[in-house]
């Protein structure tokens, strides 16, 4: 079963998607499936290891180009549609051990361009309005396979937290004339104290309102609203920021920080968005290095989160922790 | 971000189909494409460590 279902209550879609029930979960390393197949081994998603990263069809998708008909009508409360999209699964390295912070920065400018070869092939499918590039890191987020990947889910809709964002932004735009991102980057660059790093072309801050303790964003100096707008520099710049923030979390409590990193890019259903800002945020669910930010009552039930830090102490925290990158870097 | 040939830098995909009907692309880059790193990203990257003054510590610890 794979469908669509509407909230009426909310507004919005829920993807019913019972196979995954069934997906692979924590493998052992000897019999991981995102490992390339070895000669005589068992085989795994990929065959091949002369790669510097791979994408594939998730085998156990919420989302798929053909989807099979509603196992359940839809009445006029309650619409239902087919649950048709993309969902990608994006491997980082044949490496089984790395992680996305380990690797050298040449990498990760790498993945830049392979985020932006998948935003333009599937922004441009026509069933495709919205194209969700992310990451879910380490068991706290609830990862059941451990080699370094992420993930892509082309949406046929606008999800509703970028359509928060969207209206938002538009309505900045109304009111002042000017970009929201544009005016929250210079409110953290004016004030300095959440800022974690800046280099030419990118600047990462815990933002004013971060709802976790150590929630990240990195957002574009320049106004521009998705990964084809930006030059090659502005990518390589993008690549060391990414590595920046990526090395400071692992540096913090020295352990693999998990996280939720998302990018928030324009949608592609053909619509102008000269409104809006390319920017990532980290999600990460650790407040100590032994203790989890539950989404409890008030962030599930109600939508209102409560941070138990300072905006303002998690960023300097961070910053003490940012080193240099250095392109030419062997990986770990 | 694309050469006059509409490819990104430095990549190569190519792409199978897997014995259920999906399809894996194996993206490869070219040395150059994949490492050259201008002067001007130096800079970025030596700007990245710049770090804005240490905020003033909260004196107090807050309630739960």
């Amino acid at each position: 079963v794979s469908e669509l279902r509407w909230n009426p209550l909310l507004g919005e879609w829920v993807a019913t998607a019972t196979h995954r029930q069934e997906r692979t979960f924590m493998p052992p390393a000897d019999f991981c499936p995102l490992c390339p197949t070895k000669p005589g081994g068992f085989p795994t998603e990929v065959p091949e290891s002369d790669y510097d990263l791979v994408v594939f069809e998730n085998r156990f998708p919420s989302l798929r180009p053909d989807p099979p008909v509603p196992a359940v009508e839809g009445t006029e409360l309650y619409p239902v549609r087919p649950g048709q999209g993309v969902c990608e699964v994006v491997l980082y390295t044949p490496h089984h051990s790395s992680t996305l912070a380990e690797e050298p920065v040449e990498q990760i400018y790498k993945l830049v361009r392979v985020w932006t070869d998948r935003f333009i092939e599937l922004g441009a499918l026509p069933f495709v309005d919205y194209v969700f590039e992310f990451e879910n890191k380490g068991e706290a987020i609830g990862v059941t396979l451990h080699h370094p990947h992420g993930q892509i889910y082309a949406y046929p809709f606008v999800p509703p937290r970028v359509q928060i964002e969207l209206d938002q932004s538009s309505a900045h735009r109304n009111k002042t004339g000017r970009c929201l991102l544009c005016d929250i980057v210079a409110e953290e660059r004016r004030d300095t104290r959440r800022v974690v790093a800046e280099n030419a072309s990118f600047v990462a801050y815990i933002p004013f309102f971060a709802r976790y303790p150590y929630e990240v964003h990195i957002t574009s100096l320049r106004h521009l609203q998705a990964l084809t707008d930006m030059s090659d520099a502005e990518q390589q710049c993008l690549a060391e920021m990414l590595k920046t923030v990526m090395v400071a979390y692992d540096k913090l409590f020295n352990l693999s920080f998990p996280y939720m990193m998302v990018l928030h890019q324009r949608p592609t259903d053909g619509r102008v968005y000269d409104y809006y800002h390319f920017h990532i945020e980290f999600y990460p669910p650790l407040r100590t290095a032994t203790k989890l930010k539950y989404l409890a009552g008030s962030e599930t039930g109600a939508g209102m989160f409560i941070n138990d830090t300072l905006a303002e102490e998690k960023a300097a925290e961070l910053r003490s922790h940012v080193t240099p990158v250095v392109w030419g870097e062997k990986s770990k | 971000m694309k050469n006059e040939d509409g490819q990104i830098k430095g990549m190569n995909a190519r792409r199978i189909t897997l014995a259920d009907g999906r399809y894996l692309i194996f993206y490869t880059f070219d040395e150059e494409g994949a490492t050259k790193h201008s002067e001007k990203n130096v800079e970025a990257s030596e700007a990245a460590q710049r770090q804005p003054v240490a905020a003033p510590q909260a004196e107090e610890e807050r309630g739960v």
